[in-house]
């Protein structure tokens, strides 16, 4: 009874410890994420086994027997089944690491290998594109708000607001018609590296790399920085109307100082777990900016497994973007006690 | 505190400027001279969704360039309806054989000479994959009769096994060989294809993978792929080097969307892809060139006859009166999208080949005629209300939903040109968009009212895949074919005026029957006086290509419009790989050539050799001024932070 007792006391204070609750919640969104993203898919207009049962029926003139028992014996899911064995069997396979085999857009193939072949171009893409979009509004977010109502806040608060409304797709087509048509650049603004060129860590390569990404990055950094900047800004102004700045001001201390220890520190607070769910969001891609300029990215994968009703991939897509939002949540969670120790939680 | 973060943020910067530094390093690897070189645009999908296995979905054909990689046994011309010996040199008919000759001293890519067993391979493979000339009963059986000559032994004799077997292209044996013999093994054991151990090998040939991707054709996979473009170079033991004009082709990736930019940037030669009449007015004033080759299909509008008065031929005359098919195809791709004239169900440029002038003179061409429409519907007791629609006789309201795929621009302004006009007339419709993907299974499965459908056989020359697309794709239950799912539920033997009482069905496939020209006329003339009776479905119009061709950049030579070529399709029989296979027409121009090359010098004795100059390496230099560039400006900072 003492030993159960103990048992029970130390389970308690495990649970109550701040990281092992995270991770403990975090498993139970993944599962209710997963779920609810299964039978979702499962709801959408038609399904991968009769498309492809079509292509057959169309392009092989098989019977619709023939191309059923063909689709059955290359798909790992039979969709005639209950959906409930479908579901227990997606979790038990989720469970062993073993997330399937694509159904539709590359029939066979391992869908962890579909995923990892554009998986790190979205990573290098999106995080490089977030990361100096952050910085760029952060930086200029800053600046206005220091001379606000002056010319440059003016100017560039406007700015902020018209690209942040436009569409990044949007702006990628324009990138593409006034840069890439009219100068002659187009074939620079379009996939991940030129033709020909040998993937490896060449300064040819790399440079390419960086020039084609140049029209995503500009897509990106165009379309997101003004968010940043207006919340920076706004940010900004209220750490400049507290007391402690005024204190700080009044002991005199170094203008620099207060800007970055005081001002900048405590401003970008509010902006911290913003970035870190954007963080998250990298391993989702940007579906039409990928589109626009056909680089190799999830968001492109995306599209075409929900163009092709491929079940597996799409599911393992969006597991990918659920446990990596979770994540970088946590990591915030964690970071942020770092970042502003009023928030410290002890345990 | 304050200068390290000074420091960083300054090497940042400059890193960003090295880097900088460095892009026109990746312009400069860029320029190697590829030339002559034709761009083309085809839209793809990168490994591991594309593949090397050609005769199954998700293989890198390339589309219509397949052709100039994988060649056929002839290419064809639909202005004189001949075939032009390629691969084959000469085939006949020989009792119950057709038997081909084939050319000799053709290589494939590899290396390996093109001989029966390739084309017999090719053929073996789709015994497996139950290719129609098995499963129509065309031919039960290919065999080799000696290194050159193949035979063919037909079952059932049909002009439409020639065209299968000379139009397909011809696939290395070195490629395929596992599976071509084990399919010959079969073959000769007498199983069909429709066999379990022949099904078997289907399932397992349809996960194989080919490392290389071989064929005899002038252009070669050089392995040079990115989700933007890809090349080929072409193969310098072509066996008929001197007739292609070009050295490279480039295809860009994409669909319209992603290709319009190039063809804008007049970075693209020609394109097959469907523009909108906007981009097409852009790409005129920009000086490029609209081909407009007969696509031999387009949109119809399809009913529910499960549904009245939708079963009822004289409501379906009526809707054929009240739209303007001459504003709809205008509306949707300008001048290519063209009326037809005579509703016969042939594309307009086989009526003349196929219908008699009496037949034709029978034909009723539907012009649009809302009175007309008007009066047939009182004579079958609809009124008009004063809300401007029609009513039954019960006085309820007509109307009906469209259905028509999303994704496709020029059927998605064809049926809310269509909805709109039915609703001026009087009939009160809703259109409604479907994803492409789901749209087909809805007509398939009856679940629809009024829908947007192809009619046509596209680029198939015989009449029996006209008929097929407008009386059995769409109707598999009547005519018992397929899954036999319901669609359109038209009947298929009907009492007519023209013909007496006729089985539809029966007639389609004995069209496709023997070699007899005449007898196969006499079927289509039937075919069309029933179609126009009858009126399955309303074309709306006949799809032309609004293809852009640029002349003058890479690229001279187009022929003009009034070519006979362009009676060959931009897809199936494709003119552009006509021409680039036979250099008619178009050629390079003089800025597309490559440089002379440099006089010879006289060689130099081996014992003293010339002082050559350094090899630099312009990227290694453009990486060593980038460090540089870093280290001094992170040393001038932190010599500064010192003092």
């Amino acid at each position: 009874m003492v030993r159960k007792m103990s048992i029970q006391r130390y389970l308690s204070k495990v649970y109550r410890n701040f990281v092992v609750r995270k991770v403990i919640r975090g498993i139970g969104i993944i599962f209710a994420t997963s779920t609810l993203t299964f039978f979702i898919i499962r709801l959408m207009p038609s399904n991968p086994i009769e498309i492809f049962i079509n292509q057959m029926m169309s392009a092989y003139g098989m019977s619709y027997q023939d191309a059923k028992a063909l689709a059955l014996a290359l798909f790992t899911i039979d969709l005639d089944k209950p959906l409930h064995e479908q579901y227990i069997e997606y979790l038990v396979n989720l469970l062993q690491g073993n997330i399937g085999r694509s159904i539709a857009i590359s029939p066979g193939t391992p869908v962890m290998e579909v995923v990892s072949t554009f998986l790190p171009w979205t990573l290098f893409s999106v995080s490089v594109s977030l990361l100096a979009s952050f910085a760029l509004g952060v930086t200029l977010g800053m600046i206005a708000a220091y001379r606000r109502g002056g010319i440059f806040d003016k100017v560039i608060s406007a700015v902020a607001a018209v690209t942040s409304a436009i569409p990044g797709y949007l702006i990628g087509i324009l990138i593409i018609v006034f840069i890439g048509v009219q100068f002659g650049l187009i074939n620079y603004m379009r996939g991940a590296y030129s033709a020909g060129l040998k993937p490896g860590f060449t300064p040819e390569f790399i440079a390419d790399v960086f020039l084609h990404l140049a029209a995503p990055f500009a897509t990106y950094v165009l379309s997101t920085f003004g968010g940043w900047m207006l919340s920076m800004k706004a940010s900004t102004l209220s750490v400049l109307g507290e007391d402690y700045v005024t204190v700080a001001r009044a002991k005199g201390l170094p203008e620099g100082r207060i800007r970055t220890q005081y001002v900048g520190r405590n401003a970008i607070l509010p902006l911290f777990t913003s970035l870190t769910i954007s963080l998250g969001f990298i391993f989702g891609g940007s579906v039409l900016i990928e589109n626009v300029f056909v680089y190799r990215g999830v968001g492109r994968l995306l599209w075409s497994s929900i163009n092709a009703r491929d079940y597996t991939v799409m599911q393992a897509v969006f597991l990918i973007i659920t446990i990596s939002v979770i994540v970088s949540n946590i990591i915030a969670d964690l970071l942020y006690g770092l970042i502003d120790p009023r928030i410290r939680v002890g345990g | 505190m304050r200068t390290s973060l000074k420091v960083l943020l300054v090497a940042a910067a400059a890193t960003i400027l090295a880097l900088g530094a460095l892009l026109p390093v990746a312009v400069y690897a860029q320029q190697e001279e590829r030339k002559p070189l034709f761009v083309g645009a085809w839209p793809y999908q990168l490994p591991p969704e594309g593949h090397f296995n050609t005769f199954v979905t998700g293989g890198l054909t390339f589309g219509i360039y397949q052709q100039v990689i994988e060649e056929p046994l002839a290419l064809y011309l639909w202005h004189n309806d001949t075939y032009v010996p390629w691969l084959a040199t000469d085939w006949e008919i020989s009792g119950d054989y057709f038997v081909v000759h084939l050319r000799q001293g053709v290589t494939f890519h590899d290396g390996t000479p093109f001989t029966a067993k390739d084309v017999a391979g090719t053929w073996l493979i789709h015994y497996i994959l139950n290719h129609p000339i098995y499963s129509q009963g065309y031919v039960d059986k290919v065999e080799i009769v000696d290194d050159y000559t193949v035979r063919f032994h037909i079952k059932t004799p049909s002009p439409v096994l020639i065209r299968y077997i000379l139009r397909e292209p011809v696939r290395a044996y070195s490629t395929y060989k596992d599976f071509v013999d084990r399919a010959m093994e079969y073959m000769n054991q007498g199983l069909a294809p429709t066999a379990d151990p022949v099904k078997q090998l289907a399932a397992e040939f349809r996960n194989f993978r080919p490392e290389r991707y071989v064929g005899t054709g002038p252009f070669m996979w050089i392995d040079e792929i990115t989700e933007a473009e890809v090349w080929f170079k072409f193969y310098d033991n072509y066996w008929n080097k001197d007739r292609v004009k070009f050295r490279w082709l480039k295809l860009v990736n994409g669909e319209t969307p992603q290709v319009t930019p190039h063809v804008l940037a007049k970075e693209v030669d020609y394109a097959t892809h469907g523009f909108p009449p906007a981009t097409e007015q852009q790409f005129k004033e920009l000086g490029i060139r609209i081909i407009r080759p007969p696509i031999y299909s387009g949109p119809a509008l399809y009913f529910n006859m499960l549904i009245w008065p939708l079963n009822e031929t004289w409501f379906r005359k009526a809707i054929a009166h009240a739209i303007n098919k001459t504003e709809n195809g205008w509306v949707s791709l300008s001048e290519s999208g063209r009326p037809v004239k005579y509703h016969s169900a042939l594309p307009i440029e086989l009526e003349d080949i196929w219908l008699t002038p009496e037949t034709k003179a029978k034909l009723d061409t539907y012009p649009y005629d809302p009175e007309k429409a008007a009066q047939i519907l009182r004579e079958h007791g609809f009124t008009k209300g004063a809300d401007g629609y029609w009513r039954y006789p019960n006085g309820t309201i007509v109307e009906f939903e469209l259905s028509f795929p999303a994704e496709y621009a020029d059927w998605s302004a064809a049926a809310q040109n269509a909805a709109a006009q039915l609703e001026k007339f009087g009939i009160k419709i809703t259109p409604r968009a479907v994803t492409f993907t789901q749209h087909p299974l809805d007509v398939y499965e009856g679940r629809f009212q009024l829908a947007i459908r192809h009619w046509g056989g596209g680029a198939n020359p015989h009449p029996y895949f006209h008929y097929y697309a407008v009386f059995i794709y769409w109707n598999e239950k009547e005519a018992g074919v397929g899954q036999g799912r319901p669609g359109i539920s038209f009947p298929l033997v009907q009492d007519t005026k023209c013909c007496g009482r006729v089985n539809i069905n029966e007639l389609v496939i004995s069209s496709a029957k023997g070699f007899d020209v005449e007898e196969t006329k006499r079927i289509t003339n039937q075919l069309a006086l029933i179609f126009n009776e009858l009126l399955p479905c309303v074309i709306l119009w006949q799809r032309y290509g609004n293809n852009p061709a640029l002349d003058g950049v890479r690229v001279t030579g187009w022929p003009p419009d009034n070519d006979p070529i362009y009676k060959n399709p931009p897809y199936g029989d494709a003119f552009l790989v006509f021409m680039l296979l036979t250099g008619y027409g178009i050629e390079p121009t003089p800025e597309n050539m490559p440089a002379a090359p440099p006089p010879e010098q006289p060689e130099q004795p081996a014992e003293q050799p010339t002082p050559q100059a350094p090899g630099f390496d312009v990227t290694l230099i453009a990486a060593v001024v980038a460090i540089v560039i870093v280290a001094v400006v992170v040393g001038v900072m932190l010599a500064r932070r010192r003092k």
